[in-house]
């Protein structure tokens, strides 16, 4: 099994060889741009879905520091189950 | 049971995102080449070459550092620097006896108008968990060792605070123009995982950001 300290030292290596990586795939992107789009125009505030990212990062620690996995840089599932979350609590996408 | 998903069939995030912008479009809540916009702005426009600028220009400009210190979010926009998440950024100094380190524990708070939005590593569980229990030893993981006597500050980002790292200026730099000093400072520095090495020749080797 990998170690946390494992996991960290791989992701700095893909930093390294590529610096200026902010998305892994076009679906991060879209995501993180429709959230701050429907912040912008009002539909929620960004420390409303802050509040909603946070829960969901926090359930994935808790299963991480329980089991000792570590993480492959799923962040934006994360971020997504927060805008669905978010856009199902305010009727938003109905 | 487990907490991994596998993301390449048509439930994976992919087709959930596609899906969401069909609706939203749909409904007319959002516009599809604005969202074409956003995402150009993050993945090519907003990066950590504001805030090497930033830092180049307090390197230089010592009444420009006070400012930057005492309020860092009307220093930056000075230099025409702002934008959402901005708001409430602070700006720590290291020096030869501190050493600052910056990370958002519960999620990715970041100050996107100097730094872009997050790399990978900084919103991992790994970084995370470590960077406020044991700094030292994330430090070496990035490479840096630092003296046993230098005290490390770690800042723990939130809604309402982001931290902007001011590196030390490395030594060999003295002749070098503020845009010089710029194209040196890099990201890691700027939240303080690495020191700026001297550049091998003062005034020519300063690596230039691609593209």
């Amino acid at each position: 099994m990998s170690t946390a300290n494992d996991a960290l030292n791989k992701l700095i290596e893909e930093a390294r060889l590529d610096p200026g990586h902010v998305f892994s795939a076009p679906w991060e992107a879209r995501a993180f741009a429709i959230a701050l789009k429907l912040s912008e125009s009002g539909y929620f505030s960004w420390d409303e879905f802050r509040e909603r990212l946070i829960a969901e990062v926090g359930a994935s620690d808790r299963i991480r520091a329980r089991d000792g996995t570590s993480d492959r840089g799923e962040y934006y599932e994360h971020f997504l189950r927060a805008l669905e979350r978010i856009l199902d609590e305010k009727g938003i996408a109905r | 049971m487990s907490g991994d998903h596998h993301n390449t069939d048509d439930t994976g995030p992919a087709a959930r995102v596609k899906a969401l912008e069909a609706i939203l479009t749909e409904k007319g809540l959002i516009d599809p080449a604005a969202i074409d916009a956003i995402v150009d702005i993050y993945e090519t426009r907003v990066g950590p070459r504001n805030g090497a600028r930033v830092v180049a220009k307090a390197w230089t400009d010592p009444e420009y550092r006070k400012r930057l210190l005492a309020n860092a979010k009307s220093a930056a926009a000075e230099l025409g620097i702002a934008g959402p998440e901005g708001g409430h950024l602070v700006a720590v100094e290291n020096t030869d006896r501190v050493h600052n380190l910056v990370v958002c524990t519960l999620c990715s708070c970041y100050p996107w108008p100097v730094l872009g939005l997050p790399p990978v590593w900084y919103k991992s569980f790994a970084y995370r968990s470590r960077a406020v229990s044991d700094p030292r030893g994330v430090l070496k993981d990035f490479g840096l060792e630092l003296e046993r006597e230098v005290e490390i500050r770690v800042w723990d980002s939130s809604a309402e605070m982001r931290y902007l790292v001011i590196p030390e200026r490395p030594k060999g730099t003295e002749g070098m123009s503020e845009d010089e000093l710029a194209a040196i400072v890099t990201r890691d520095s700027m939240v303080g995982v690495a020191k700026i090495a001297p550049p091998a020749s003062p005034r020519r080797n300063a690596p230039r950001v691609r593209g």
